[in-house]
């Protein structure tokens, strides 16, 4: 495994050896000296060009927690944008040597253009409606830490489907791991070819909440009001929010998810995400494990062969 | 003079699919027959090799005037010249558009020094191609266009239309639609269905070119226009076509080229290859299997190399970011060939004489014929690769083995592509 660019294609020991790897380097997070040597002397470069906060420091902190050398730069990218293409960039990042770039983009399939060009891996953080691997792998070891194993346990995820990376890696790597997966939102971004994927398609929430071990909610882009695909944030709320009611029919010990940041009132009320079912928080933490472990499988000492996407190289 | 000796001869229209020499004098063919040689003459030895009436395109685009660095009417002819085919007809999106007398008169007369095919060209059905105003069409054909197109650009107002399809049927010439519904066409870049969801594209819901197809059914029989739809790539617009046809309804079609062998397994497989982002998008197995039986049962009668040159300026960019579009001109015999699984009858009929009856005229092999010849063969596939002679640089089918190779171009007795020898 060069590069992490989705959570498709990977098989369930692939995952599985990236969730221990991830369960080993939560202990260097807790410790007084929040670092270990193995990436020192190696640079990481963190290319934004699309807004994040959480998941670039997640990055950084990963990196650093590993001892590289990290750096990061954040630059708007469209279609309609005068001057530098992402090729030049990149001839440009080349140029200064780095082992990875760890990349956002607005548009899918951007990181498999550059891993098809250069040497250097690299790690998607999350590109377009396409794939957001990291935090896909946050949530399943988020959910094993509660569960044991993914294996059997049903988890149902809610909002947008469609335009959500973080479904769609979910989708991927929950399949893979013999979980059953159940989608619900509404008709716009819940499409029914979904189904071909091992998913079932429901569209209520309340369809999914009763028998679910884990509720993932899903944020709203407010910027898909107006483009017709939904008609108003309080029927959103009303028809696809989680608020007490609706988790009161889940079961007592179901996990609630979010991949933050959340939009209170609208997919979740404020009771649920700081509820005691929420685990969302460490979500967060759970991140910087899983970050440090695709780190130090992509680049540390005797890089362990695990197949997977690396047809490109 | 020049003869083309010992070829396989095949010329649907006449039914002619025999090993014969073509003699061709003056710019016409003057002979079919056996043993045509004689000393002194310039010759093509054919044997083993086909000969047929040249290819012909419909709706070419070659970007000159306007935009130059993708491709120029020199470029665009050698290209063409380099895959058989011998008549390009211009699309009329070029920058100015091919909508006014004045801009028709120049590049035909630029277009008539063109060194490797025939260039003729389409003048714009609506002003700009914007389909909001009629353009000048009497006055474009007069010119010397000889059809109308809407160059690809589909007409969002039905109405206008309509009332260009009205206008221009006095005019007789035929009118070439790309048929589609735009606003299904919105935000996406591939076929909507399994390979876009897997790869978080969004998605041109099939749909886009079923409504288009059926408008433009409906229109051509309200309005009596000789309609040709040039992207038909759907089992659904096969059987469209079906029914129309079995109407009476004067509309004909055509498919892209690479779409008889390319399916949006492709975007998967070329890894976000922007070559491979194309209007309408590249379809699933079921609708490739489908067009190709349509062109084997006559529903389709062309095959077209929608040739769309972009340069690494325009397509060396994200996949979402990149215009629509490929090259086709130096693939498309290939491509057909390959999907038509070495059907020669088949191809000639999708490549000479579907286009060329397209626009009234007959592609055949016999004496008193324009000179209009191609030579290829068909052994082993072979692997695609450049350099090209379009400049444009998105080609989707490099690296795919296909069945064919053009050996010679012949226009109006001119050798424009090939080898030439002297007879002893």
């Amino acid at each position: 495994m060069r590069h992490m660019l989705g959570i498709k294609g990977l098989t369930r020991d692939e995952i599985t050896r990236i969730l221990d790897t991830a369960e080993r380097f939560k202990a260097v997070s807790e410790r007084r000296i929040k670092k270990v040597p193995t990436l020192r002397g190696r640079t990481v470069i963190s290319a934004f060009f699309e807004n994040s906060t959480r998941t670039r420091m997640s990055f950084e902190l990963a990196a650093k927690r590993l001892s590289a050398d990290t750096l990061s730069f954040s630059a708007s990218s469209s279609s309609t944008r005068k001057g530098e293409t992402l090729m030049d960039t990149a001839r440009n990042l080349d140029a200064m040597k780095p082992d990875a770039i760890i990349m956002r983009h607005p548009a899918s399939g951007a990181p498999h253009m550059l891993a098809r060009n250069f040497p250097w891996t690299v790690i998607n953080a999350g590109d377009g409606i396409n794939e957001h691997p990291s935090q896909a792998l946050l949530d399943m070891l988020t959910m094993r830490d509660h569960l044991g194993s993914l294996a059997g346990k049903r988890v149902a995820i809610v909002g947008d489907i469609y335009h959500s990376r973080v479904a769609r890696s979910n989708i991927f790597g929950l399949t893979t791991m013999g979980a059953q997966v159940v989608v619900a939102g509404p008709g716009t971004m819940c499409l029914p070819g979904l189904s071909d994927f091992g998913v079932e398609v429901r569209h209520r929430i309340d369809d999914v909440v009763e028998d679910a071990d884990v509720i993932m909610m899903l944020r709203v882009q407010r910027e898909r009001l107006g483009r017709a695909m939904i008609s108003s944030v309080r029927e959103y709320a009303r028809f696809y929010g989680l608020d007490l009611d609706r988790l009161g029919k889940a079961r007592p010990d179901v996990v609630v998810m979010h991949p933050g940041p959340i939009n209170r009132g609208v997919e979740m009320s404020p009771e649920v995400a700081d509820g005691e079912r929420s685990v969302i928080m460490e979500q967060v933490t759970n991140g910087i494990a899983v970050r440090m472990a695709l780190l130090y499988l992509l680049l540390g000492e005797g890089r362990p062969a695990l197949g997977g996407d690396d047809a490109a190289a | 003079m020049l003869l083309l000796e010992g070829g396989r001869v095949v010329c649907p229209r006449t039914g002619r699919d025999e090993v014969a020499d073509v003699l061709v004098e003056d710019g016409q063919i003057s002979a079919v027959g056996p043993d045509l040689g004689r000393a002194g003459l310039r010759a093509i030895d054919c044997r083993g090799m086909v000969v047929a009436p040249g290819f012909t395109d419909l709706g070419t685009q070659l970007c000159d005037p306007g935009e130059t660095w993708r491709e120029s009417l020199e470029t665009g002819s050698q290209a063409g010249a380099a895959g058989g085919f011998t008549t390009l007809l211009l699309s009329p999106a070029t920058l100015p558009v091919i909508d006014d007398p004045s801009v028709a008169s120049d590049v035909l007369l630029r277009a008539s020094r063109a060194s490797g095919s025939r260039l003729e060209a389409a003048g714009a059905l609506t002003r700009g191609l914007k389909g909001e105003e009629l353009a000048e069409v009497g006055l474009v054909l007069e010119a010397g266009c000889i059809a109308l197109s809407d160059g690809g650009a589909t007409h969002v107002d039905t109405n206008v239309l309509r009332r260009a399809l009205e206008y221009s049927r006095p005019y007789g010439s035929p009118v070439l639609l790309r048929p589609s519904e735009a606003a299904l066409e919105a935000d996406g870049v591939m076929h909507h269905g399994q390979v876009s969801l897997r790869m978080g594209l969004r998605g041109i819901p099939a749909e886009s070119e079923e409504i288009g197809v059926g408008r433009a059914i409906a229109l051509a029989r309200l309005t009596g226009a000789r309609v040709h739809l040039t992207h038909i790539t759907l089992a659904r617009s096969v059987e469209l076509l079906r029914l129309a046809r079995r109407a009476g309804v004067a509309v004909t079609g055509g498919v892209p080229a690479r779409s008889l062998v390319l399916t949006d397994e492709a975007v998967d497989a070329q890894e976000y290859d922007t070559a491979t982002r194309v209007l309408p998008p590249l379809r699933p197995e079921a609708d490739r299997a489908a067009v190709v039986a349509g062109l084997r049962d006559g529903v389709l009668s062309c095959v077209h190399a929608d040739h769309v040159p972009w340069s690494r300026v325009e397509k060396e960019v994200e996949f979402e970011y990149a215009p629509f579009g490929a090259t086709g001109l130096e693939t498309a015999f290939r491509a057909a060939m390959t999907g038509l699984e070495g059907d020669v009858s088949a191809v000639v009929r999708a490549l000479s004489v579907g286009p060329a009856e397209v626009l009234g005229r007959a592609a055949e092999i016999a004496p008193g014929a324009t000179g209009d010849l191609v030579i290829f063969e068909m052994d082993e596939p072979i692997v695609v690769h450049g350099p090209f002679r379009t400049r444009g640089v998105n080609e989707p089918l490099v690296g795919r083995s296909l069945l064919g190779r053009v050996v010679a171009t012949v226009v109006a007795g001119r050798v424009v592509y090939g080898p030439i020898t002297l007879q002893g």
